[in-house]
């Protein structure tokens, strides 16, 4: 699984995940909630920019990762043109740009086991009300590792099908694919309680 | 019916997971932006399904499960998005949506445990999966992008054609795996005399 996170070993890369996460999570989500105002907008712009610098990501990463935002900036533009006048469509648009940017950060920085066990920790509280953190922890991995079983179950129905020259047939193609996932599931659950997780 | 979380045996944990997955699978051939700033995603079918056949709470986790990942880092999300920014951009709503939505297909579709039937499981697909999730979805992306929420909800008309066709595949595709393996639907159903 190719996580989005770049190695490094700046500054920002050490902060511990769960606090970073939760710092910046909040930053984004005030600047989402503050007016789309060019004066609040360019600080802003500003100071995303020499964060990724801090975190040793030049011009370069920062301008690959704004590009990969251009379906979202061009169809968020494209919506609201007809509604409002296009100084407000453009602040809004980099205003949504820079949001997205910055929460990024975060995952460009941490490696994502170090979120997950964050996220683990996080839940610990939630013990009272019968979410078991561990149990969690354990599905998140297993989730990681079902995906190319599944990927691979979808690959081998649908060539099972080209070779009966059935067409391309989303039904004919997610029946199957849920009765063997499923009957994969059966299987993990077997190895599980064999190996005495309860 | 108890399928709460604490009640999660190994048999509920391992169908969890393998819905999460195939979520993730189903964002794998790509999406098509188009309509709106949120890509169109076979992904809302999956979480119709977790629904409709793991019933509200394991359905519901799955999405939680999935979701978590997203946010961890993986790029599981249709044309390879993923990361905490998915959670402050337009369509953070829309993937909150799913977590309630999956829950409310379930609640609609498994009414105390009962068996699927047709009608149950349209209406649960079409309330959970694209009622619930719109209404949680639209003021989360008027509020992101700065559109009011009457004109944000004019732009989101655009997937609803998608999201009618996607209730009418789930509850094909339910109905169908009912027909073909009854025990996908968990542990010992209750059917009614």
């Amino acid at each position: 699984m190719i996580s989005l996170y770049r190695p490094g070993d700046s500054a920002l890369h050490r902060l511990p995940a769960g606090p970073k996460l939760l710092i910046v999570m909040a930053l984004a989500l005030a600047l989402s909630l503050a007016p789309a105002d060019p004066w609040l907008l360019a600080p802003a712009v500003a100071g995303v920019a020499g964060a990724y610098l801090l975190a040793g990501l030049g011009p370069r990463d920062l301008g690959q990762e704004a590009w990969r935002l251009r379906w979202i900036v061009l169809v968020l533009a494209v919506g609201q043109i007809f509604f409002l006048p296009w100084q407000t469509v453009a602040a809004n648009a980099g205003r949504v740009v820079v949001v997205i940017l910055l929460a990024n950060l975060v995952t460009l920085t941490t490696r994502t086991e170090r979120l997950v066990d964050a996220i683990e920790r996080a839940l610990t509280p939630l013990r009272r009300l019968g979410v078991n953190p561990g149990r969690v922890a354990l599905m998140l991995s297993m989730t990681i590792t079902t995906i190319p079983v599944i990927a691979g179950y979808a690959t081998q129905i649908r060539e099972a099908q080209r070779a009966r020259g059935v067409p391309l047939a989303p039904l004919a193609f997610v029946v199957p694919l849920l009765i063997m996932t499923l009957k994969h599931a059966d299987d993990l659950a077997d190895a599980l309680t064999a190996r005495g997780v309860d | 019916m108890d399928d709460r979380p604490s009640r999660f045996d190994t048999r509920d944990v391992t169908r969890i997971v393998v819905f999460a997955a195939i979520i993730a699978v189903l964002g794998i051939p790509g999406a098509i932006p188009i309509g709106g700033p949120v890509p169109i995603t076979a992904q809302t079918l999956g979480v119709m399904l977790a629904g409709a056949v793991l019933g509200a709470w394991r359905g519901a986790a799955a999405v939680v499960i999935f979701l978590v990942l997203v946010l961890a880092g993986l790029p599981l999300l249709s044309g390879g998005r993923g990361g905490a920014g998915v959670f402050v951009g337009p369509s953070a709503g829309f993937l909150i949506g799913w977590i309630f939505g999956a829950f409310v297909v379930g609640l609609i579709v498994r009414l105390g445990s009962r068996p699927p039937v047709w009608w149950r499981t349209a209406l649960g697909c079409f309330v959970g999966g694209v009622g619930v999730v719109y209404a949680i979805g639209i003021p989360v992306q008027s509020m992101v992008t700065g559109l009011p929420v009457g004109e944000t909800a004019v732009t989101s008309a655009a997937f609803l054609p998608g999201d009618l066709l996607k209730t009418v595949a789930a509850t094909i595709i339910t109905m169908a795996l009912w027909r073909a393996y009854p025990r996908a639907f968990g542990n010992p159903i209750r059917v009614r005399a």
